[in-house]
């Protein structure tokens, strides 16, 4: 026990705890695609709004399909979306960061002004826009949001590169002829990550979120695929009735979020710890 | 009048002062010299207090003229301290531009001296009888102070509150004239104007007077100076050594000078302590210090100390030119970097003419913002905003930062750094590529050839000391050999033996490679040491070009006079 204490003691929390909650998430999710314990679109009228049991661990909903199942599905979906929204976002920030931080002059003036109007509006309302002009559907939930959260990584990895430009070590580079690219991405590139990685982990809670808040409003994703947000949005008219309707995709949603955020906190600490 | 007894302080780990035990007398200037880490100014900042919290002392006293301040075990007591600080020993930084406040003007900070210890200090100067030496300095100032107290209370009780306002203006103006009076103490002849100044718009040396006036306007007992030059330049350097030994003859102060160099205590102090690693290795008088060192590790400091002797032999030969710079002005654009931004030219090197030769070591001096590093980086071609031509005889030359600490990529390893240039000459010429493995002899090679061993050959710039990614600096910038390396302040932010091997380490390199060095430094003795031709600059322009020898015997224009002094 004594034993255990010490390597307790020694042990980062944050990345500990975040690791188990978002490898369970994610571990539901990615088992969902292969196996559910009932069919995620299997109705019954008899099995209709029961309670948690040790049969449906979450219930069942208003056509009495299994709650846990779809949540499943949900994670599965959500996780899924989210990603791609991050990678859409994350490397376009890059790209365009990188360009408009290293060369700078009117380009870089040009984009600020861009992402500074994107980040004017609500990203929600940003995405009902692209999601009006190209239709409703998962791809377009990925790309619209995909579009939104792109400027808050471009001012991230813009900042960073202008603060390292001129830095000696670059100086150098440029006087050994490297190449402007091979700067860009082998020089510099590498020096930001810790700080990167702090903003695509919040991007990618903030991406859940929206995700959900767009399949509540039911813009997301559609029917019958399931989705966290578009089970919260069905479960509103059962809420007296059937609480765990709402409950059970509502604290899925808290779950993954939270475990993500204790994850990034838990890699910043690492990373501190080793500078 | 101080006494420190079996000092040791830790911070979470090991003691970083071990044992130190000195005294200093009244009037009397000890220097404390060591490397950095040395645990000098941990030393000085527990003597003031001003030690962080985290530090523990973990044995030994402090007195103060029998008082004492502090002892082992016992927390530090903070009002005891604060009647000390500020009215009985003060403390000057060494970096003037954080230690004073941006937002406050510099007469009002000053001024905030007399507004928290001028009352309290007079009326207990007055209770603790002074010693003999005080009285006779302190007399007149004593009895005037008094009497403008006792007249103040009389004033103030027979008047009312309207005169009791008229009496706080004059009070307000004498605590002004008091000010005014303490910085031309310093040495600042607009005082007047200093006065109504904030801190950005002074230069260095007048901040560095203005802390010492802050210092000294209590006149108190002891004054701790922590590296008080070494953010300024050499002759504004020179000016704040010779104030500190005015203040110290006229006030009869004692003074605890904290230095890193040698030179600059042997100029101002009676005593030196030399410490390492947290002990005192050596102390004594001074000149029987640098006469007679007694300890291994004094030896090396001081011959470690660029002198004016044992310069590089081997006079090179002017035979081939390998850059040419021909009535060179480098501009500078001023607010250029927005959309409707107006750019000013600035003008930063007026018409500079001269040849770096072919395996010669250029010494180019000069103080700070005098154009220096504008004219190295219009040589390298960083810098297109230029007038007048650079012509190269060689392929493109490197560069050496002064800041060991942000010249490596801090990511990547010591290997993959010194591969690097190497890699680029293979995508830019591609007769020139290497493969794989013959990049990495090199890179081993050139490893050994900056004296160090293999096994950094994986470590990252962090896990290396400064003076050790300096030699990865120059292994980085002579790998590709190219023809010129421009060396900005190279050892500038080493200690004093990391210097003496770095610049022993870039002589050997020259005479082995035959590269020619463009070698920029303030210091002048360091460029004694290593240079064959030396450059002196000020304010843009170069003002004097000659064989080393010649320019250090007999110097023309008076402003070498000045930096040779």
């Amino acid at each position: 026990m004594k034993k255990f204490g010490a390597w307790f003691q020694k042990q980062n929390m944050y990345l500990l705890v975040g690791l188990l909650m978002t490898g369970l998430a994610v571990v539901l999710g990615i088992l969902s695609f292969f196996w559910t314990p009932y069919g995620t679109t299997t109705m019954s009228v008899a099995e209709r709004f029961h309670a948690p049991s040790l049969r449906h661990l979450f219930g069942t909903d208003n056509f009495g399909r299994d709650i846990f199942s779809r949540v499943m599905q949900g994670i599965g979906t959500t996780v899924i979306v989210s990603s791609l929204i991050v990678l859409i976002s994350a490397s376009a920030g890059i790209l365009i960061g990188a360009v408009t931080g290293y060369f700078g002059g009117i380009l870089d003036e040009v984009i600020m002004r861009i992402t500074d109007a994107v980040n004017a509006f609500p990203s929600i309302l940003l995405a009902l826009v692209v999601i009006s002009i190209l239709g409703s559907g998962k791809q377009n939930v990925v790309l619209s949001l995909g579009i939104v959260f792109t400027p808050s990584y471009v001012r991230i990895v813009r900042s960073e590169f202008i603060r390292l430009r001129d830095s000696d070590f670059v100086c150098r580079a440029r006087l050994m002829g490297v190449s402007k690219l091979r700067i860009l991405f082998i020089h510099i590139l590498p020096n930001i990550w810790s700080v990167f990685w702090v903003s695509v982990t919040i991007g990618f809670n903030n991406a859940i979120l929206a995700e959900s808040g767009m399949s509540y409003l039911g813009i997301g994703v559609q029917p019958p695929d399931a989705s966290l947000g578009k089970m919260l949005s069905d479960a509103q008219g059962y809420l007296g009735r059937a609480p765990w309707y709402a409950l059970a995709p509502g604290l899925t949603i808290v779950w993954i979020v939270l475990g993500f955020s204790l994850l990034s906190e838990g890699v910043r600490r690492k990373e501190e710890k080793k500078k | 009048m101080i006494k420190i007894e079996h000092l040791s302080v830790a911070f979470d780990g090991p003691e970083v002062v071990r044992d130190v035990s000195f005294t200093i007398g009244d009037g009397e200037i000890l220097g404390v010299v060591g490397e950095s880490g040395s645990g000098k100014s941990v030393t000085a900042l527990t003597l003031m207090g001003l030690v962080s919290e985290s530090a523990h002392v973990t044995s030994g006293k402090i007195y103060y003229d029998d008082q004492l301040l502090l002892e082992a075990g016992k927390p530090r007591d903070n009002a005891l301290y604060r009647e000390y600080q500020g009215p009985k020993m003060s403390m000057v930084f060494q970096e003037p531009m954080t230690s004073l406040n941006p937002t406050m003007k510099v007469g009002a900070q000053v001024e905030e001296m007399l507004l928290l210890h001028d009352r309290k200090c007079l009326g207990e100067s007055i209770a603790s009888a002074p010693k003999q030496n005080e009285i006779q300095t302190q007399k007149g100032q004593l009895a005037d102070a008094e009497g403008v107290k006792m007249e103040e209370a009389k004033t103030r009780y027979a008047v009312g509150f309207t005169g009791w306002r008229e009496e706080r203006k004059k009070e307000k103006a004498r605590r002004k004239n008091r000010v005014l009076e303490a910085l031309r103490g310093v040495g600042l002849r607009e005082a007047e104007r200093v006065y109504d100044c904030y801190p950005h718009q002074l230069s260095g040396g007048m901040r560095q007077r203005v802390m010492i006036a802050m210092a000294v306007i209590l006149h108190p007992g002891l004054i701790v100076a922590d590296e008080p030059t070494t953010a300024l330049d050499v002759t504004v350097q020179n000016q704040i050594i010779e104030l500190l030994k005015k203040i110290n003859q006229e006030q009869k102060n004692s003074l605890l000078f904290i230095t890193h160099d040698l030179n600059l205590a042997r100029r101002l102090c009676d005593r030196i302590l030399v410490m390492q690693d947290g002990l005192i290795v050596e102390s004594g008088h001074t000149e029987d210090i640098f006469n007679d060192p007694k300890g291994e590790y004094t030896k090396k400091l001081i011959s470690a100390v660029p002198g004016r002797t044992g310069k590089r032999k081997s006079p090179h030969e002017k035979i081939r030119p390998l850059v040419e710079v021909r009535d060179l002005s480098v501009f500078y654009r001023e607010n250029a970097n927005s959309l409707f931004g107006k750019t000013v030219k600035k003008c930063v090197v007026h018409h500079a003419d001269f040849t770096v030769y072919e395996g010669e070591i250029l010494g180019l001096v000069g103080e700070s913002g005098c154009g220096k590093t504008s004219l190295s980086k219009a040589i390298l071609g960083l810098n297109k905003m230029t007038e007048g031509s650079v012509t190269h005889h060689s392929n493109s030359p490197q560069m050496v930062f002064q800041d060991p600490y942000s010249s490596l990529n801090p990511m990547k390893t010591v290997g993959w750094l010194l591969q690097e240039p190497l890699r680029a000459q293979g995508i830019l010429d591609p007769s020139k590529a290497m493969s794989e493995k013959d990049r990495e002899a090199a890179a081993h090679d050139m490893l050994r050839k900056v004296g160090m061993s293999e096994k950094y050959f994986t470590r990252r710039p962090s896990q290396l000391s400064g003076g050790q990614r300096q030699r990865i600096s120059i292994g980085q910038a002579l790998i590709t050999r190219p023809g010129l390396v421009i060396a900005d302040e190279p050892v500038s932010a080493l200690d004093v033996t990391i210097q003496a091997q770095i610049l022993e380490l870039i002589r050997s390199l020259q005479e082995e490679l035959k590269t020619s060095f463009l070698f920029i430094s303030h210091d002048i003795n360091v460029i004694y040491q290593v240079s064959d031709r030396i450059m002196v600059m000020k304010d843009g322009k170069i003002l004097e070009i000659g064989e080393t020898e010649e320019v250090f015997q007999h110097p023309k224009d008076p402003y070498t006079k000045e930096l040779l002094r």
